[in-house]
């Protein structure tokens, strides 16, 4: 279920963009490319004509609609290791059939994932199966070429200003996306139409800052729209950028919480606890935790997952007529977005930083994370995340009898739950047993809210 | 096994009774029991808590609990300075971290394998004919502990069988059993930062052996209650208190269910 009537017609959506895709391919007239999301070359490709299909998101479709356990066992058959990376299981188990059969695996979701003309990969630092799963995938389609584009960005150094070195990242980042350039102009024919990637560069920019200025609005008590929700708008964030639906899509998204605001509706009728999902790939095929939580109350204001935007005004990047070289810059300064801040705060670092601003922005009660076990990029900062929030941020005040007797105000640091189980690999899930950990956080939640109240 | 817990000033009767795959009609016979054992009728019960992954077939509970949060408040009512609860159960296995003020600040659970709970020694016993309530003091015995490699539970039953056939003594592949899982225990408690005073219940607080490896390999001394499986059932007993001790101080009506034990037909 679904607070919003955006986030309801994102069904609908992708369903019609996948059916986009297998028709271009019977049609044969645009090129269809494989590809994966955050990677700042959409309006590259859409200046282009060519098609991306993000590989992630049909995986994870495979997986919202408890569909993966066949694919993922293809690819285990083929003796790939069920602890590698569940997307590009998937993605290579579907692969594998679709070839090895000629036409789509039998059902096949939605129609299926078309054939791809070629395929995008992406070293950069977010995960590794983004250069990897297509050089499996190439086994099965040896006709299909692969291009890389190498995406770094300056990690964050406590003693350092990633500015002394991030001309030298831009320099390096800006040629890959030029050689992407070249390499599509090679497989369409067609020469680069730099006007018009201007624009789309453009369209793109006014929606990041569109989508900062409606997500804002679920800082509102009581909040208009949860995470459950916004794991469905993410679909025009991370799979539409570039394009006036996108747009358009947040403009009508806007003008729905701002109404909702005005009429004081919230996500959940009775507002009592307000959550951050602090990150994470959420487990697709379990969404409905999110209304579980909804019933006992709970809001999901924020997350960190797929708020893949940042304010672009208060991003500290050179200006640039070149559409190429304006990509590479922000791209830069998306990723170095919370650096300056985190400096400031002792023990901080910028995944940290984004959390306590967020929790404070939101007016957050408590934290929750998903451990998605087969995502070793997430996986292994959440829980040194958490350490670090707790060491360094305490935001609760509670008063205690101290040692003579007298009240005392001391700081409690804020509650936190770690869910366990995976994006699409359903037999890491249990229900009554993530339900059971529902109940005790909202036990502590609710133990803490009396606490405050009194 | 099923729990239950009468409180007046102090507990009137404990039952633990098993868990058979009918809880519901369980929960109406332990709760016959206990009243009998109390001698007390069930209109005089005033509130009733439920707990535990069973605490939705309980219809007679006037609320429920997780065993989380009962599990705390039964602890720090026999440990007021109780800082990290460890409970071993035969499902699973939990850590709570409480705070100076005795609120909950953290928990980890261990629910998706058996390797991590009490069942893995269950099991290992099982293989090795050993009585369950033999198997702590036996592994005390032990000179040279074995090493358990498998994490899995039934991997780890064919390595003891294997390891037993090649003559390594019982008192040996105990204690190593118990290392094994003192080991998992400890990295999934770690992960709330244990801080003593350091509590075990459960079933798994009455193995000696387990205790000792526990203790030894988290650094820490182990508390352990008189009777560590009825922990949470206090807890439940206690928050009921709270309620109608608050009830009546707000002087606001109490909300209970009708005091009807009927033995309830599962189709």
């Amino acid at each position: 279920m679904t607070a919003t009537q955006a986030a309801a017609s994102i069904g609908p959506m992708v369903k019609e963009f996948i059916t986009g895709t297998l028709r271009a391919r019977a049609e044969g007239k645009q090129k269809i490319a494989y590809t994966f999301i955050v990677c700042h070359h959409e309006e590259i490709f859409r200046a282009m004509d060519v098609i991306p299909i993000w590989t992630e998101n049909f995986a994870g479709i495979c997986g919202a609609k408890r569909d993966a356990e066949r694919f993922l066992q293809k690819a285990e058959s083929l003796g790939l290791s069920r602890s590698l990376c569940t997307y590009a299981l998937c993605g290579i188990g579907f692969d594998q059939w679709r070839e090895e059969l000629g036409q789509m695996p039998p059902d096949a979701p939605w129609g299926g994932q078309a054939r791809p003309d070629f395929m995008i990969s992406s070293g950069q630092i977010l995960c590794d199966p983004r250069s990897k799963w297509y050089q499996a995938s190439q086994q099965f389609m040896p006709d299909v070429p692969i291009y890389n584009i190498d995406l770094p960005y300056p990690l964050f150094q406590r003693d350092r200003d990633h500015r002394d070195v991030w001309g030298y990242y831009h320099k390096y980042i800006v040629k890959q996306l030029r050689g992407l350039v070249a390499f599509l102009e090679e497989q369409t024919k067609k020469k680069m139409d730099y006007d018009r990637l201007r624009e789309l560069v453009n369209l793109s920019d006014r929606t990041w800052n569109l989508i900062e200025e409606t997500y804002d609005l679920r800082k509102a008590v009581p909040c208009p729209m949860g995470t459950g929700d916004a794991m469905n708008t993410m679909v025009p964030i991370n799979f539409m950028m570039a394009t006036q639906q996108a747009y358009d899509f947040f403009v009508n998204l806007k003008k729905e919480l701002e109404e909702k605001i005005a009429k004081k509706e919230g996500e959940v009728e009775n507002e009592k606890y307000r959550l951050m999902w602090g990150g994470g790939l959420p487990a697709w095929f379990a969404l409905t935790d999110f209304n579980y939580f909804n019933s006992k109350g709970a809001s999901f204001p924020v997350e960190t997952t797929y708020r893949m935007v940042a304010p672009l005004n208060q991003m500290d990047i050179p200006e640039t007529k070149d559409p190429i070289e304006h990509l590479a810059w922000r791209w830069l300064g998306y990723w170095t977005f919370w650096y300056d801040r985190a400096q400031k705060r002792p023990g901080s670092e910028p995944d940290v930083e984004r959390l306590i601003n967020r929790i404070e922005e939101y007016k957050i009660d408590g934290v929750v994370m998903h451990e998605a076990f087969s995502c070793r990029t997430w996986h292994v900062g959440l829980i040194w995340q958490l350490h670090q929030l707790s060491k360094i941020y305490k935001p609760i005040p509670v008063y205690v009898i101290g040692k003579e007797g007298k009240k005392e105000k001391i700081y409690r640091e804020l509650p936190s739950l770690i869910l366990e189980s995976d994006i699409i690999d359903i037999t890491s899930y249990s229900e009554v047993d993530t339900r059971n950990k529902i109940d005790a956080f909202i036990e502590t939640l609710e133990s803490n809210r009396l606490n405050k109240a009194a | 096994m099923t729990k239950v817990v009468i409180l007046n000033q102090g507990i009137i009767a404990s039952i633990i009774g098993p868990t058979g795959p009918e809880q519901r009609r369980l929960a109406n016979k332990v709760m016959e029991e206990a009243l009998n054992k109390a001698a007390i009728s069930f209109q005089t019960i005033t509130y009733i808590v439920s707990t535990g992954y069973g605490r939705i077939n309980v219809p007679f509970a006037d609320k429920q609990f997780t065993e989380i949060t009962c599990h705390a408040k039964g602890i720090i009512s026999l440990f007021p300075k109780a800082k990290t609860i460890i409970d071993v159960g035969g499902q699973d296995v939990k850590g709570i971290k409480i705070d100076d003020t005795g609120k909950i600040i953290d928990f980890v659970m261990n629910d998706k394998c058996a390797a991590g709970s009490g069942r893995f020694i269950e099991v290992i016993a099982d293989t090795l004919r050993v009585p369950l309530d033999k198997v702590g003091d036996l592994s005390l015995q032990s000179k040279s502990p074995a090493k358990i490699s498998n994490i899995c539970t039934i991997w780890a039953q064919q390595e003891v069988a294997a390891s037993l056939a090649q003559g390594i003594p019982i008192s040996d592949l105990l204690a190593g059993v118990h290392y094994s899982l003192a080991d998992r225990i400890c990295r999934m408690v770690n992960r709330i930062r244990v801080e003593e005073a350091v509590i075990v219940t459960g079933g798994g607080a009455k193995n000696k052996g387990l205790l000792k490896a526990l203790s030894e390999q988290l650094g820490h001394e182990i508390l352990v209650p008189e009777e560590p499986l009825i922990t949470g059932a206090l807890g439940a007993a206690l928050m009921g208190k709270e309620i109608v001790k608050l009830a009546k101080k707000d002087n606001t009506p109490l909300k209970t269910k009708e005091r009807i034990l009927e033995e309830i037909k599962i189709l």
